[in-house]
């Protein structure tokens, strides 16, 4: 990494990207991305910046998941945007509660999406049933689907969700999550999970 | 019209139908024999009653009885849109089937669902009776009668003695 003399006369490193020197940028990206880097590499970083969250609406903290991506806050500046078909995103963010017959419209809305696939729990309710914690009519999200990042607050504020978004943006990255998913077909650092109860109705004879 | 007149009106168009007739404030309480619900309901409706707002039930397992109420109120007439009539029926608590007033007012239908799978009971004539927000399992346990208990609030670890 060499060094130059830049105009203010302070010593500036010449490969840093800056904005709008587009001849640095594209050098920059293409060592990125060919260069340096593995092919794995390149997998999770593309799949940090689109993580697409499928908009599933349960219950009322699904008003929040709304200002996340309203202009405000912008979630969409971290690649994520809510998508409606299940087939092409790859991360489900529970918005609240889940009823029993909702938890079946989670589990198919988990299997249809394609690897690799994330899940993130949102709200009081999505942790341990929250306000409905005695309730005769709710699951668990973790009986019914693996769980990565959960969000605490009933309900959390859209901060606390680009927060999440951004925690397994870093959590992919780490970990290598996406590209040792897809290479070993199998991941590592968490159990699969087979619903606890026959949320379908799928098993019977 | 104020609320005298309106149970005048109610009164002289149910006739004997009406076993009891209770004044609250801007509500009318009728309730009726289980065999007469469909002839004061379509009776009701011809007074300009034309919609039910919402259909519950109340469990009573002292006197082994459930009282199923239709809440009905009219959009069209607007003398009888301030007053809500309650039309009342008391089933038996082990077998409790009453006549579906599907026929007489329509937006009664997910409404009589919902008491059925809550409270177990059966409405005959009924076009579509499932669970509409339960699982079938769960409606078999009748979730909302008394007898049915839900683990109690984190405060306490069980009832207190003295209130068991
Ligand atoms: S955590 Fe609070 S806001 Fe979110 S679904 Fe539960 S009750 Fe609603």
């Amino acid at each position: 990494m060499g060094s130059r003399l830049g105009g203010t006369g302070v010593e500036e490193p010449v490969d840093r990207v800056y904005v709008g020197n587009i001849n640095v940028t594209a050098r920059r990206a293409r060592e990125l991305l060919l260069g340096k880097l593995k092919l794995g590499d390149v997998i999770d970083w593309a799949t940090t910046f689109s993580l697409w969250p499928v908009h599933l609406l349960t219950s009322c903290c699904g008003a929040e998941f709304a200002a996340t991506w309203s202009p405000r806050f912008d979630a969409e500046q971290y690649g994520a945007l809510p998508w409606v078909a299940p087939r092409q995103t790859n991360l489900i963010i529970i918005e609240g509660t889940v009823t029993r017959k909702m938890a079946c419209a989670l589990r198919i809305t988990y299997e249809q999406m394609p690897h690799p696939k994330f899940v993130i729990a949102m709200g009081a309710c999505a942790l341990d049933g929250g306000l409905f914690y005695n309730s005769y009519n709710i699951v668990r999200p973790w009986e019914v689907v693996p769980v990565d990042i959960y969000i605490p607050g009933c309900p959390p504020p859209p901060e606390a969700v680009a927060r999440a978004i951004i925690e397994l943006r870093r959590k992919i990255r780490e970990k290598k999550l996406a590209s040792r998913w897809l290479v070993e077909g199998w991941r590592h650092d968490r159990e699969p999970v087979k619903p606890v109860d026959d949320v379908c109705k799928w098993w019977r004879p | 019209m104020n609320l005298e007149e309106v149970v005048e009106l109610i009164r002289g168009a149910l006739g004997d139908l009406a076993k009891e007739i209770t004044v609250r404030k801007g509500y009318v309480e009728v309730v009726v024999n289980p065999g007469d619900v469909v002839t004061a309901a379509t009776k009701l409706k011809e007074l300009g009653f034309d919609h039910v707002k919402s259909v519950t039930a109340v469990d009573y397992p002292k006197e082994s009885r459930i009282r199923v109420t239709y809440h009905v109120s009219s959009y069209l007439r607007d003398d009888l849109a301030r007053v809500i009539v309650g039309l009342s029926v008391d089933l038996s608590r082990e077998n409790p089937v009453m006549d579906s007033l599907v026929g007489v007012w329509r937006s009664s239908e997910f409404q009589e669902r919902e008491v059925y799978e809550f409270f177990g009971v059966v409405f005959k004539g009924h076009p579509d009776l499932r669970p509409l927000l339960l699982i079938p399992e769960l409606a078999e346990k009748r979730v909302l009668r008394k007898d049915f208990i839900v683990r109690e609030e984190s405060i306490y670890e069980g009832v207190p003695h003295r209130y068991q």
